[in-house]
């Protein structure tokens, strides 16, 4: 008997075993068929099937949020210890793979900035690729010649900072942002004051060769007005200009053309350019008072119109990320280029019939004798002759002249340039007036919809109450 | 497969059917094992005195090793509490039934749990991001990765 007492006991000594996981009892005189192990892990009376704890404990371990709980009683707070057969290889072969998820992290992590790196990277050469191209489309195979050439080597600092802005510039140009980039402004304004390539060899041969030591600075001369407008001027002024008065006119010309009220909204072109023509239609069209309400009294209709302008703004938010695809804004950038470029020599193909179109678009032979960049001061003997005073003043001058009216061989090509720039306008107006009459045509058709009326052909006419009945 | 939960849901329907269940709270369909509705009744002096709420219970295949997807019903006759922990959806935001779930509690154990959650409530609120979570919440409460920060449900 002493022994009894003294004995602590054991899950076998249990009369009833009840699980707590599954609720399955085991009592002693009727034990379960097949015998299943029973345990008590903790210090309370709780006792369980060992595989439905395993299972528990597993499943529980797997979630992260689960896990501090899974070894854990629920009654009491014990700690359940395992026990399981953990010889050194395994153990060996637990350190190895923390050691490598470790080192995985890593490589996780390295690989992911090299790859960034290496997008950016791509990213850089693709644009700049593209930038190289796109100068080649606009000012014509003879002056890329002349600027870039293939010898990327060869190629003035600003080129790796200009060419990879162009398609950016290109692309932001027609995402309908207040402060439009203008893309052709950079390549107008870095490309003919700097030094082309090819005529930097030339000026220092010329410098050595010439017995009577002209100045071979690569600088044009002439009056400051001249045709086409140089570069500068053209970029810095007349292209904004242009610019800012053809957008207010077509702005204008739509409200006219689809008979919506001009000035209550200003930005409405800005997405009307930007959107699928029939759901901005539909804007539009909500956003004239009906005729009755403006008889009922302008008050009604000034709120109608408030309450449009509202709901348009909404729609703007969620257009421009649904309505226009991006492909079509990227590649419709991306096109312009070759598109300056063919009308631009589509242009030049019509100035071979034409003398007047000729002189307005510049077109020259390719070889132009051009005088000594500053007139009697460009020989060097008169130069020296100069007092330090007026040196610095020719000196000025000639930079001037030079940021002006860009180098003497800028000047000197034919400006294919100016012509790309002329057919890319005409471009620009054909397009936006095909838009133009794409809306109208399709604010007419939602205007002029009706819902079809049909007869009671397929309907008992007795279950109508009708005004004269038809059997009377 | 089913059968583990099945079979505990066998008996604690039995426990249920032969004990009964607290008081407030009432069977009302348990006709297989994937689906129950409890009625939910505080007593005594409470903010809820006098209001009956439906519990729906849905079970895993793995019950109870894994717990079970409780919410209040929600449709044109029934509405959810009004509680700090209750969304109007019907979800309930309570550690027992997520984190702290353990195979030693029972369906009864959980309503008793979610009862006394509702005695103990001091002011009839939602929880402050009620509508940005029923706006977006999925169908099964069990998806919703639910923040625990009262210790006192």
């Amino acid at each position: 008997m002493a022994e009894v007492v003294r004995r602590v006991p054991t899950i076998n000594d249990l009369r009833v075993k009840l699980c707590y996981i599954c609720r399955e009892e085991d009592r002693f005189d009727n034990p379960e068929n097949p015998p299943r192990i029973w345990t008590h892990p903790c210090n309370c009376t709780l006792v369980a099937h060992e595989t439905c704890l395993l299972q528990w404990i597993q499943s529980a371990q797997s979630d992260i949020s689960r896990a501090v709980n899974a070894l854990k009683c629920p009654q009491c707070g014990a700690i359940y210890e395992l026990e399981s057969d953990n010889p050194l290889p395994l153990r060996i072969l637990n350190v190895g793979n923390k050691t490598l998820s470790i080192l995985g992290r890593a490589v996780t992590f390295t690989g992911l900035s090299a790859v960034i790196v290496s997008f950016g990277t791509g990213i850089y050469c693709l644009s700049t690729a593209y930038g190289a191209f796109a100068l080649n489309q606009f000012v014509g195979q003879e002056m890329y010649d002349l600027l870039l050439t293939h010898d990327i080597s060869a190629w003035p600092w600003h080129a790796f900072l200009n060419l990879p802005l162009i398609p950016i510039a290109l692309i932001l140009s027609r995402v309908p942002l207040p402060a439009a980039v203008v893309p052709i402004v950079p390549v107008l304004l870095a490309w003919p004051t700097s030094t082309p390539i090819a005529t930097r060899e030339r000026i220092l041969l010329e410098h050595w060769r010439s017995s009577s030591g002209v100045l071979g600075s690569d600088v044009a001369t002439g009056p400051l007005i001249s045709w086409p407008p140089s570069p500068a001027f053209f970029g810095l002024l007349l292209f904004p200009l242009v610019r800012a008065f053809y957008k207010s006119f077509l702005i204008r010309f739509t409200h006219w053309v689809l008979n919506t009220e001009p000035g209550r909204r200003p930005p409405v072109m800005r997405f009307i350019l930007a959107l699928n023509a029939p759901f901005l239609i539909q804007i539009g069209a909500n956003i004239e008072p009906p005729p009755a309400a403006r008889a009922n009294g302008q008050q009604l209709a000034n709120l109608n119109a408030d309450e449009n302008a509202n709901r348009v703004v909404a729609a703007e938010d969620v257009i421009q990320v649904t309505g226009s695809s991006l492909g079509r804004l990227v590649g419709g950038a991306l096109i312009l280029p070759t598109i300056s470029s063919i009308m631009g020599s589509f242009l030049f193909r019509l100035s071979q019939y034409s003398p007047l179109l000729r002189r307005f678009l510049a077109v020259r032979p390719s070889v132009v004798d051009i005088p000594p960049p500053l007139g009697p001061w460009s020989y060097s003997d008169n130069w020296n002759k100069l007092g330090p005073l007026r040196q610095v003043g020719v000196a000025a001058r000639l930079v001037l002249s030079v940021a002006w009216r860009g180098t003497r061989t800028w000047t000197e090509c034919d400006p294919v340039w100016w012509r790309n720039s002329i057919g890319l306008g005409i471009f620009v107006v054909a397009k936006d007036c095909l838009h133009l009459l794409h809306l109208w045509y399709t604010k007419r058709e939602l205007e002029t919809r009706r819902v079809k009326n049909k007869s009671f052909e397929s309907v008992d006419i007795r279950e109508l109450d009708l005004i004269e009945p038809a059997g009377v | 497969m089913a059968s583990i939960s099945s079979r505990r849901l066998q008996k604690e329907l039995k426990e249920i059917k032969t004990e009964g269940c607290p008081v407030g709270i009432t069977l009302l369909e348990a006709e297989n094992f994937d689906k129950w509705l409890f009625s939910i009744e505080v007593m005594g002096e409470s903010q809820y005195q006098g209001e009956a709420y439906t519990l729906m219970f849905r079970f895993p295949p793995m019950y109870p090793i894994e717990s079970p997807a409780v919410q209040f019903v929600v449709d044109q006759t029934h509405q959810s509490p009004v509680h700090p922990h209750v969304y109007s959806n019907g979800h309930i935001c309570a550690s027992i039934l997520g984190t702290d779930w353990s195979p030693v509690l029972s369906v009864v154990s959980v309503c008793v749990t979610l009862q006394s959650m509702l005695a103990s409530c001091k002011k009839k609120e939602r929880p402050p991001d009620n509508d940005q979570y029923v706006s977006r919440a999925p169908d099964n409460p069990k998806k919703t990765r639910f923040h625990y920060d009262d210790d006192t449900v």
